[in-house]
C-alpha cells in the first residue's frame, strides 16, 4: 500500500472534500462534509500511526480550561512523501487553527482534518476544501 | 586475390552477424542489470502504480500542498464511479449473493479495514526486490504493516509442511527474462479486491514480473480458484517505476475509526 492502492478511492473522496489516506474506509460514513469547524490552539500530542494518523490541538477555554481535539488526517506514508513529520507538524507549539469536519457520530471533538494554518501564516493543505 | 575475396565475401557476413549479435546482447542487457546466473535483477525500490504514489505534494516556501491544491492530478474516480475499472473476479453464479452480501457489509467484513495483511495479489507489486542467484525476496511497505515475502528461483517446490498465511508460499521460475511467481497454501482471512472478493483455501496465484526498461518493472497477476471463480481473473499489468523514496518501517497499523462508522457507506478499494 504501498501504503497502498487505495488511491481510486482515496481521490474520490478527496475530489468530494473528505479526504482518505489510506481508503482504510470511507471517511464519507465517519466525517459530515456538511459541519465544518475551526479550531485554534496547539499541537500537544501526534499518534504517527497507520491506516490514520491522529494530531492532537489543545484548546484553551476563556477560564484557563483546556480541551483536546482529536483530529485524524492521512496516513504516516503519505505525510512522509509530502516531508511532513511530527516536528513540522507540531511547529514547536505554535498556535495554529485546523480546518476540520465534524464526526457524524455526534463525538464532541472528534474531526477529519482539512489544513493546518499557522500564526506566521504557513499551512499544510492535507484534504481537499 | 581470388583467395581473398573469398574470405571477404565469407568474413563479412560472419562479422556483421557478429556485430548483431553483440548488438542484440547490448540492447537486451542495457534494459537493466543481471545477476551472476544471467536472470535479470530486478533489485531496488519502486513505486508500485498504486497506493500514495499518485500523491504529488506542492511545496510554496515553508507551506505543504497535498491535496486540493489544484494541480493535484485528476483523480481516476469520481464518487465511486470508476473511471479505469480496475477489473474484477467473475463467480461462479452460486455464488453472487454471497459475493453481494459481503460488498454490502464490507466496512464490517473487509479484513483490510482492521489492518490485516491484504493477501495476494490484493497486496499489489513489491515495493522493494531484493535478488541473489536462485531468490528473490519481495518487500511491501502496505497501510496495513511491512510485509515480506521469499520467493525461491532454483527449482524447488513448495513447502509442505508451513501453515497456510496471508501471503501463502511463494516458488518462482524464470521464463526467459520473466519471472514467473506461483503462490499457494492462502488462508482465506484475505479478499481478492475490495467488494466482497473472497476466496477459498484453494486459490492459486501466478505473478510475472518483467523489466520493461531501464527504470521500469512490469507486475502482472493471475488468479485460479476454480471452486468459485467461473474462469481465471487476470489482472490488468502494472508498471513500476524506480522510487525516489526508499522504504522506511511502517507505523503501526492500530485501527481506531471503524467504531465511529455511522453506516456502511461503501468504500471503493481496489487494491
Amino acid at each position: 500500500m504501498g501504503q497502498k492502492a487505495f488511491a481510486a478511492a482515496i481521490l474520490a473522496l478527496l475530489t468530494i472534500g473528505i479526504g482518505s489516506a489510506s481508503a482504510h474506509h470511507s471517511v464519507a460514513g465517519q466525517f459530515d462534509n456538511s459541519k465544518r469547524t475551526k479550531i485554534t490552539g496547539t499541537i500537544s500530542k501526534i499518534d504517527w500511526i497507520n491506516p490514520h494518523t491522529y494530531i492532537y490541538i489543545d484548546v484553551k477555554g476563556d477560564k484557563g480550561e483546556v480541551t483536546t481535539w482529536r483530529l485524524e488526517s492521512l496516513p504516516t506514508a503519505m505525510l512522509r512523501k509530502a516531508g511532513l513529520t511530527s516536528e513540522l507538524l507540531i511547529a514547536g507549539g505554535a498556535t495554529v487553527t485546523a480546518d476540520a469536519l465534524m464526526a457524524r457520530d455526534g463525538s464532541a471533538h472528534l474531526a477529519w482534518l482539512l489544513k493546518l494554518t499557522y500564526e506566521d501564516g504557513h499551512f499544510f493543505q492535507l484534504a481537499g476544501e | 586475390m581470388r583467395a581473398a575475396t573469398t574470405r571477404v565475401f565469407f568474413g563479412l557476413p560472419v562479422l556483421l552477424g557478429c556485430c548483431l549479435l553483440m548488438l542484440s546482447a547490448t540492447a537486451q542487457n542495457s534494459n537493466g542489470p543481471r545477476l551472476a546466473d544471467g536472470h535479470p535483477d530486478f533489485s531496488g525500490t519502486w513505486e508500485n502504480g498504486s497506493g500514495i504514489d499518485f500523491v504529488q505534494p506542492q511545496q510554496t516556501g515553508k507551506s505543504v500542498c497535498v491535496f486540493g491544491c489544484g494541480g493535484t492530478p485528476p483523480p481516476p474516480e469520481t464518487q465511486g464511479v470508476v473511471a479505469t475499472p480496475p477489473g474484477r473476479p467473475q463467480y461462479r453464479p452460486e455464488f453472487a449473493a454471497r459475493v453481494a452480501d459481503l460488498a454490502k457489509r464490507q466496512v464490517s467484513e473487509d479484513p483490510v479495514l482492521r489492518c490485516k495483511a491484504p493477501g495476494v495479489p490484493r497486496i499489489g507489486p513489491p515495493d522493494k526486490i531484493v535478488q541473489r542467484p536462485g531468490e528473490a525476496v519481495f518487500l511491501y511497505d502496505d497501510v496495513s504493516g511491512n510485509f515480506f515475502r521469499i520467493v525461491p528461483t532454483d527449482g524447488r517446490p513448495h513447502i509442505k509442511d508451513t501453515e497456510p498465511s496471508f501471503l501463502g508460499d511463494a516458488v518462482g521460475h524464470w521464463e526467459g527474462d520473466t519471472l514467473v511467481v506461483e503462490t499457494v497454501k492462502f488462508n482465506t482471512d484475505t479478499w481478492l479486491t475490495d467488494d466482497g472478493a473472497f476466496h477459498t483455501k484453494d486459490l492459486r496465484v501466478v505473478e510475472k514480473l518483467r523489466r520493461t526498461g531501464a527504470d521500469t518493472l512490469e507486475w502482472s497477476a493471475t488468479v485460479y480458484d476454480p471452486a468459485v471463480l467461473s474462469a481465471p481473473w487476470q489482472l490488468a499489468p502494472r508498471v513500476e517505476r524506480a522510487a525516489k523514496l526508499d522504504m522506511v518501517e511502517a507505523a503501526p497499523c492500530i485501527e481506531q475509526s471503524l467504531s465511529h462508522m455511522v453506516d456502511d457507506t461503501h468504500h471503493t478499494n481496489p487494491r
